[in-house]
């Protein structure tokens, strides 16, 4: 061998170890230097330390055991071999290059691997979180607060799941501003979810992609609340765009408030269930999000409300008006807009498709939304 | 005499064709005994206990003789129990129990009993239409459907002893049965019971006049069965050679034919989710049989649960949806059934059924998209009508007005159908697309709507098609000749959902559509 391996090439190899979440890792790493924690857990002496076997509670000489069979398969050449040919970096806890907004937190990780220029991190961050499973309303929202934050200089940081996040980013990507930063949840050589595959790209190409998961690592269900964590001590602000009763945006969200992070929530219909815990967030107290310059104000970077300046043609006078009131701002069908008009439904399809044109209203899947 | 020859035609029948067969019956001195050759099934081997046990309790003689029965032509196969009155009645004629002359130019069709009843047959329609015999016997209750043909005279006879004496001479022939007043047809449920639903019942109404194909999304008990069972009694009654091809597809079938004999009210057939391509398409071992599209010719096939058919059951409909006609090939043969029909399809807009909106439904995001993803493409895009049906409101279903009857509304369609025929076609969804600026033009503000939707990737050259033909017949319904209006343009494109683009993960599509009419974000930081 030529020149030896770096420290992060052992880490590397550690975190890819079965078993091995992010509080082990921690414990291994802060009980020997990186090269020096590879030989002892190979040589199934891990649990020695009395931090490490705490963490590896309850059966500690179970999972020692287990490591000592894994690394003997596995080479920290082989895995740095493949960070390198993946482009992908890998950051150590105190080292350089790794956020300096995670150095206090109370869970950091260990190690961080990434994809695009790390640097991209220092700056101004809010994360836009929400629903995968999320109404046009929420997907636009999204889209608007990260394409008008990017464009103020703020970094989008989210998670490149479907819905919210995903909407964020493309919003983020959509102007020539801030660059976007995603913390994900599998390894950074497993694009999940699949559809997002060029969205995935394009944010490498543009910003930075973080994964605490070692490459290889499936998208394995514990390892999301675990990048929440992340994701909630990257962001200055933590914006809530909608989010049911029981989703994932509630971890993100303890996260943040643990790790004193502001929390703000976009307000939604009352009877839309993707914005009940969003609404409970504000009425706990939290700054509601009207746009982008709500966000900069909590960020201190603009105590000025940008000026209203609707430029849309307003709806003419009869069946226009009275289509758009119908409509309101919930998702209605074409069915039910005859119905509440009471207008033929020929009059009410003239009255959409110039509210469309207009940009009033917006269609998906056969039901009618109001644009705001 | 050592030996004795009769001929008796009859006929035979494959897929929905009847195909004549002379059965030949040779009687010989020599070790008794009975051969059938000509490519007979099991069935119609069995003919040979059938005929034997028929005879002797009709008081006839069983030759003891050698039997041999053709089959003519020999080299196609015959199948079904249909040709045990002729082999009986060449049998007979053979023995010398009947004069030849007594049966000359008659054919006949039917099964017996072990008791010297003639029992019916399926397929009567196409298998009487196959014989050129002036006189064709056949079971009693089977005189409506072999009258359909009108080419022959039609006699009929329960058992072989009727049969013999009529033939013989010694009295008359049977009665026909007369269809009591107990046959009328069953009433067609009536458009009035649908309360509100203006969008839905403009969709049929629309449906039934262009022929265009309608395919309804929405929760459980919105009407989208009820809609859909509506639909045939909209449709004008067939005619002519539709009418006749749809009565020999259910007579082949074993399809219970109206009292009348002729299919004339269209059909409406509304096959399970569980059902096999086979049973949709047509084919089977043994005899051909017709599917559910064949069966559903000139009228209205429905599939309810669309997302729920099996992805190979539905794509097997594509060939068939745009050609008419459905040409299923087995080793042994090869048929054509004709197939064409009305498409409807209904389904829950996701695998909970509730969620019509996005964001509204309790689904994971990935089941929402894979339960309407079975619908393929090519499929989907053969739908020319898409619309969302909701649950109509509570005071519509109990105190709205009843919306117009069956009677005005097909009387409507009838309108619109006539016109398309003035064009050249059965109805405006055969409209080529090269006659469409000739058939269809639009007024210059509804151009301008289409070149706007075009340009904002909001329909395809394919759609453009389709919401054309569409509209047209929006305006034949709305009584207005000449060029489209821009409300009928409008309603053509509001009536085309694209039912399966909901939760695709794409940015929002008013981006887009906002730029091209250069109207920026309402509020943007300073």
């Amino acid at each position: 061998m030529s020149e030896p391996l770096p420290a992060e090439a052992f880490a590397a190899a550690l975190a890819g170890l079965p078993g091995m979440g992010p509080a082990r890792l921690r414990a291994v790493l802060a009980a020997w230097p990186a090269e020096e924690a590879w030989g002892r857990v190979a040589a199934g002496q891990a649990c020695e330390r009395a931090p490490v076997a705490l963490a590896c509670r309850p059966d500690a000489a179970g999972v020692a055991a287990l490591w000592r069979a894994a690394a003997r398969r596995a080479s920290p050449e082989r895995v740095w071999e493949g960070c390198v040919r993946a482009g992908v970096a890998v950051l150590l806890a105190g080292a350089g290059g790794f956020p300096g907004c995670l150095d206090d937190d109370p869970d950091p990780p260990a190690v961080l691997f990434s994809l695009g220029d790390p640097a991209v991190v220092e700056g101004r961050r809010v994360a836009i979180v929400g629903t995968r499973r999320c109404s046009r309303y929420g997907r636009e929202v999204a889209y608007e607060l990260g394409r008008d934050l990017a464009a103020a200089g703020v970094r989008v940081v989210s998670g490149l799941a479907l819905g919210i996040d995903g909407a964020a980013h493309r919003g983020a990507l959509a102007t020539a501003g801030a660059p976007p930063v995603a913390v994900v949840g599998s390894g950074l050589d497993v694009v999940y979810p699949p559809g997002h595959a060029s969205l995935w790209a394009d944010v490498a190409r543009a910003g930075l992609l973080l994964s605490e998961a070692p490459l290889g690592a499936r998208p394995e269900p514990w390892r999301f609340p675990v990048r929440n964590r992340v994701l909630a001590g990257l962001a200055e602000v933590v914006v809530v765009v909608e989010s049911a009763e029981k989703g994932g945006s509630r971890h993100t969200v303890e996260a943040a408030m643990v790790r004193d992070r502001q929390v703000m929530a976009v307000p939604g219909s009352v009877r839309s269930p993707v914005s009940a815990y969003t609404n409970a967030l504000l009425a706990d107290g939290c700054h509601p999000v009207r746009d982008a310059v709500d966000v900069l104000v909590a960020l201190g970077l603009s105590t000025v409300p940008a000026a209203s300046a609707d430029q849309r043609p307003p709806p003419e006078p009869g069946d226009e008006a009275g289509v758009l009131e119908a409509l309101g701002w919930e998702p209605a069908a074409f069915e039910d807009l005859c119905a509440r008009t009471g207008r033929t439904p020929g009059q009410v399809s003239v009255a959409l498709a110039r509210l469309q044109h207009a940009g009033w209203v917006g269609e998906r899947g056969g039901w009618w939304e109001r644009i705001g | 005499m050592s030996s004795s020859i009769a001929i008796v035609p009859s006929a035979t029948l494959l897929g929905v064709e009847g195909t004549p067969v002379s059965v030949e019956v040779h009687v010989s001195n020599g070790l008794p005994g009975y051969t059938i050759v000509g490519l007979p099934d099991a069935p119609c081997r069995e003919s040979r206990d059938r005929v034997r046990a028929a005879l002797l309790s009709s008081s006839l003689a069983w030759p003891m003789k050698r039997i041999t029965v053709n089959l003519a032509p020999s080299g196609t196969r015959k199948g079904g129990p249909g040709l045990d009155l002729p082999i009986a009645v060449g049998l007979l004629v053979a023995s010398e129990v009947l004069e030849p002359e007594a049966v000359s130019g008659t054919a006949f069709l039917g099964e017996l009993g072990l008791d010297g009843s003639i029992r019916r047959v399926p397929g009567i329609v196409p298998l009487v239409a196959a014989l050129s015999s002036p006189v064709v016997v056949v079971p009693p209750d089977c005189f409506a459907e072999a009258s359909v043909v009108g080419r022959h005279t039609v006699r009929v006879a329960g058992s072989l002893n009727e049969l013999l004496a009529a033939l013989r001479g010694d009295g008359p022939w049977p009665e026909p049965p007369v269809d009591g007043p107990s046959a009328a047809p069953a009433p067609v449920p009536d458009l009035a019971d649908v309360r509100g639903q203006a969008v839905g019942r403009m969709a049929v109404e629309v449906a039934a006049a262009g022929g265009h194909h309608l395919l309804m999304s929405g929760p459980p008990g919105a009407g989208k069965t009820m809609l859909a069972r509506r639909l045939p009694g909209l449709l004008p009654p067939l005619e002519g050679d539709d009418a006749l091809a749809a009565t020999r597809i259910h007579s082949a079938a074993a399809v219970a034919l109206p009292p009348g004999g002729l299919v004339v009210r269209p059909p409406f057939r509304a096959p399970h989710h569980g059902a096999s391509a086979v049973s949709l398409i047509g084919g089977g071992t043994g005899h051909m049989r017709p599917g559910e599209i064949s069966l559903s010719h000139g009228g209205v096939l429905f599939l309810d649960e669309m997302a729920e058919f099996p992805a190979t059951v539905l794509d097997a409909l594509r060939q068939p949806l745009e050609e008419g006609v459905v040409r299923v090939c087995r080793a042994r043969a090869s048929v054509a059934f004709p197939a064409r029909f009305l498409l409807v399809g209904a389904t829950n807009p996701c695998p909970c059924g509730e969620g019509g909106a996005e964001g509204a439904c309790r689904c994971p995001p990935g089941a929402r998209r894979r339960y309407l993803r079975r619908l393929s493409g090519p499929l989907l895009d053969r739908f020319d009508l898409r619309v969302v049906v909701t649950r109509p409101d509570a005071t519509e279903v109990l105190g709205g007005p009843p919306g117009e009857g069956t009677a005005t509304v097909a009387a409507r369609v009838a309108g619109a159908r006539a016109l398309a025929r003035e064009r050249g076609v059965g109805c405006n969804a055969e409209v080529p697309a090269s006659r469409l600026d000739e058939v269809a033009p639009v007024v210059p503000g509804a151009a301008r709507l289409l070149e706007y939707r075009l340009r904002a990737g909001l329909l395809s050259a394919r759609g453009l098609h389709r919401v054309r033909r569409v509209a047209r017949t929006v305006a034949d319904l709305a009584g207005a000749p000449g060029a489209v209006s821009e409300e009928h343009v409008c309603l053509a494109l509001s009536l085309r959902a694209d039912l399966v683009a909901a939760d695709a993960g794409d940015p929002p599509s008013h981006a887009g559509v906002r730029g091209l009419v250069s109207v920026p974000g309402s509020r943007r930081p300073a």
